[in-house]
């Protein structure tokens, strides 16, 4: 779901591969077959599969955060409940998807432990609409509206990924977005039916939502960042689609939803051009969406510091019960 | 005493009636509480795969609240989410030790939350809740009777899973062995409450709602020795108060406060 | 902070495989990472199968998998498309043959239709 940013966690290998193994590898992805954890892979391929996935992975662990604000606080034992298997699920992701990456990661030596402590030294970025605020209930909505939405729109596009593993995780994953999807419209759309007051605060998240939903699919192009990947990942049959085409297929599916709620979008340029075919739109801040991902976003800090204390405070937990300590 | 099957029944002895309503209150605010301190840790458990499993418990805990609510409602008392949502500390009948904070901080501001706590009282109060739910499934309210058998059925994952904690954590190094021995000890102190029936303790084994308490109390206390293989050797106490007889600590106030945030911004709404 | 190698440790890697039903093959359903079988065993069902029915559930640890390597994989799962003789494929022609002695042909449906026999 997430793009790839440029944040160098694993050396590049220099080493120049076998041409023939190269070309081999290639044939088979090309071919539509699928690579599993222990095939030869090109680095390139390695490298940008750790990067995508440990990213994908941490970012829903570090999504389960703003959304648990909301857990205890749901307005009814049903939302309750809805909301906390909803949050459980995000992590269950996450489990997932670190399982994939923490493989690919086997050959350098590195575990689950190596990519908490990447996190929290700001090595292993995640996304940047985790980095944001939640400040009412209709937060927990849009979130579970929009911002799954937009996650099902990148996931989906990537059900037929070369590297098995990812393309299973995936499979499982997106199955449970639809219960997802579901749960954020049942909460948007008590919301929108409901009291002046409802419908209010349901606007107001969704306006300060918007530019982070925007960011949420990455830059356009390399040019505007400096520092987007799309290429690589479209080369090796990952993802098929670019940023801008993922951004256009989330606003062609939720934007005429939101009209049709009564809500409007913060942006009076936003509409849909006949001619070219395409949602023309204002720009978001890409300075900002690149202070977002450097974990300088309004809530960067406060989430890995509960990451932090988390992953610290339990350490003897683990301590406790790895094998060799408790045959001591 | 022949079996109440309705509420419309158990509404015609005032007696009977209050009795019953004091014990579903119990096992309602009990699970209700237990399950928001299980949803606090959402995201900080120590790893993620006992994150993903402890929700599902919290999630069990809370439906089985909703049970027990659904009960009262179908006895006049209020709908279940306003019984929820809309009563104050000073109502409540959950035990004091089960609104203990989870440690230090909140679960959005420095989560200093002890993992040993969690292991304890989990393991202690679903020792107890499986004692109270057989005991329940034999009730003469049959509506309560057949929920105590409904939830009895996915109650054993829960109590295997803190089973599996407390002995694994127990037997593991020094310091696990000393967290846990120390949780324990405190525990003892303070969840006499939990094991008590209340002010109706006597009319509701009169009634036969559920039995006597002192039974209740020694089953348990079977049931927690043979899993620990030892009992902390100090009398049982309720250091904390007596959450039977509605006293309760601030830490209820501030669990309160956040459960019912948005329901009573506005109570008309539907949400 | 911890110790890394004490932690590293912890995260031992089970593969975890369960049974929807009395009829169902026992299937492979995903990984995780626990200290011991009994943990991993205790965690996988509300992993992997919240939502759905399960009879059983095993794990094991990765370790004690031999399976295939990426090179066998490779070299022993192709086979010539020469097996008809293996098949009921290789027998098709005896249909033609029944309908000519106005017989009908025992194939799969009609053979496995025959769980309960006339009573006498």
């Amino acid at each position: 779901m997430y793009n790839l940013v440029e944040h160098g966690i694993y050396s590049e290998n220099e080493q120049k591969e076998d041409p023939e193994k190269y070309e081999e590898f290639m044939a088979r992805i090309e071919a539509g077959e699928k690579i599993e954890a222990d095939d030869w892979m090109p680095d390139e391929y390695r490298q940008t599969l750790i990067k995508l996935i440990s990213m994908h992975g941490i970012s829903e662990i570090m999504g389960a955060l703003p959304e648990k604000e909301w857990v205890p606080k749901a307005p009814t034992l049903k939302r309750k409940l809805g909301i906390m298997a909803k949050v459980q699920d995000e992590m269950g992701h996450g489990q997932l998807l670190l399982r994939v990456a923490e493989d690919l990661m086997a050959p350098y030596g590195k575990d689950r432990g190596d990519l908490m402590r990447d996190l929290l030294e700001g090595k292993l970025k995640f996304h940047n609409v985790f980095h944001m605020p939640t400040k009412t209930w209709a937060d927990a909505g849009v979130i579970g509206w929009l911002v799954d939405g937009a996650a099902i729109i990148s996931q989906t596009n990537m059900l037929d990924a070369s590297y098995g593993p990812y393309q299973r995780a995936l499979q499982r994953i997106c199955a449970e977005e639809v219960f997802h999807a579901q749960h954020g419209e049942a909460i948007v759309m008590a919301l929108a039916e409901g009291t002046k007051e409802q419908r209010a605060m349901l606007q107001d998240a969704v306006n300060r939502w918007w530019s982070a939903l925007l960011m949420f699919f990455g830059p356009a192009s390399a040019s505007t960042t400096g520092s987007s990947k799309q290429e690589v990942t479209t080369k090796y049959r990952i993802r098929k689609s670019s940023n801008e085409e993922l951004r256009q297929a989330f606003l062609d599916k939720y934007l005429p939803r939101v009209f049709a709620l009564g809500l409007t979008v913060p942006d009076e340029t936003a509409h849909y051009d006949e001619d070219k075919q395409k949602w023309i739109y204002k720009q978001p801040d890409w300075t900002e969406f690149k202070k977002i991902i450097s974990n300088n976003g309004p809530r960067s800090k406060e989430r890995l510091r509960l990451r932090e204390i988390a992953y610290e405070n339990n350490s003897w937990v683990r301590e406790a019960l790895a094998p060799t300590a408790a045959m001591s | 005493m022949n079996l109440v099957e309705t509420p419309a029944e158990a509404q015609k002895n005032q007696s009977y009636y209050n009795a019953l309503v004091e014990l579903l209150y119990q096992f309602a605010d009990d699970d209700f509480i237990v399950s928001f301190r299980g949803s606090e840790w959402l995201g900080l458990a120590p790893h993620i795969e006992e994150d993903v499993a402890f929700s599902s418990i919290t999630q069990n805990t809370m439906g089985h609240a909703f049970l027990f609510y659904q009960l009262l409602e179908d006895l006049g008392e209020g709908s279940a989410d306003s019984l929820a949502h809309d009563r104050s500390a000073s109502e409540r009948r959950n035990a004091v030790y089960f609104e203990k904070v989870n440690g230090k901080g909140t679960y959005v501001e420095e989560p200093y939350y002890d993992w040993a706590l969690t292991v304890v009282r989990q393991f202690l109060y679903e020792t107890f809740k499986k004692v109270k739910l057989q005991a329940a499934s034999r009730s003469s309210y049959e509506p309560l009777a057949h929920t105590a058998q409904k939830i009895l059925m996915e109650q054993p994952y829960h109590l295997a899973h803190w089973k599996m904690w407390i002995t694994q954590l127990h037997g593991a190094t020094e310091e696990a062995r000393m967290r846990i021995h120390s949780r324990l000890e405190e525990a003892w102190r303070e969840i006499l409450d939990a094991l008590e029936l209340g002010p109706l303790a006597e009319e509701m084994e009169r009634q036969k709602l559920i039995k006597k308490e002192k039974d209740l109390q020694e089953e348990w206390q079977q049931s927690v020795e043979e899993t620990l293989g030892f009992l902390p050797n100090i009398p049982l106490g309720k250091n904390l108060g007596n959450g039977r007889a509605k006293q309760h600590t601030k830490d209820l106030e501030q669990a309160l406060a956040t459960l019912t945030e948005v329901y009573v911004s506005d109570r008309e709404a539907v949400w | 902070m911890a110790d890394k190698k004490t932690e590293a440790n912890f995260y031992k890697k089970y593969e975890v495989f369960s049974k929807k039903n009395e009829k169902s093959p026992i299937q492979h359903q995903f990984s995780l990472l626990a200290p011991n079988a009994e943990m991993a065993l205790n965690l996988a069902q509300e992993n992997f199968m919240r939502r759905e029915n399960v009879i059983d559930v095993w794990v094991v640890p990765r370790e004690e998998i031999r399976g295939l390597t990426s090179e066998e994989r490779k070299q022993w799962t192709k086979r010539l498309d020469n097996k008809d003789y293996r098949t009921t494929k290789g027998y098709g022609y005896l249909r033609k043959k029944w309908r000519e002695k106005e017989q009908g042909m025992l194939d799969e449906k009609e053979i496995l239709s025959w769980k309960e026999v006339k009573k006498k």
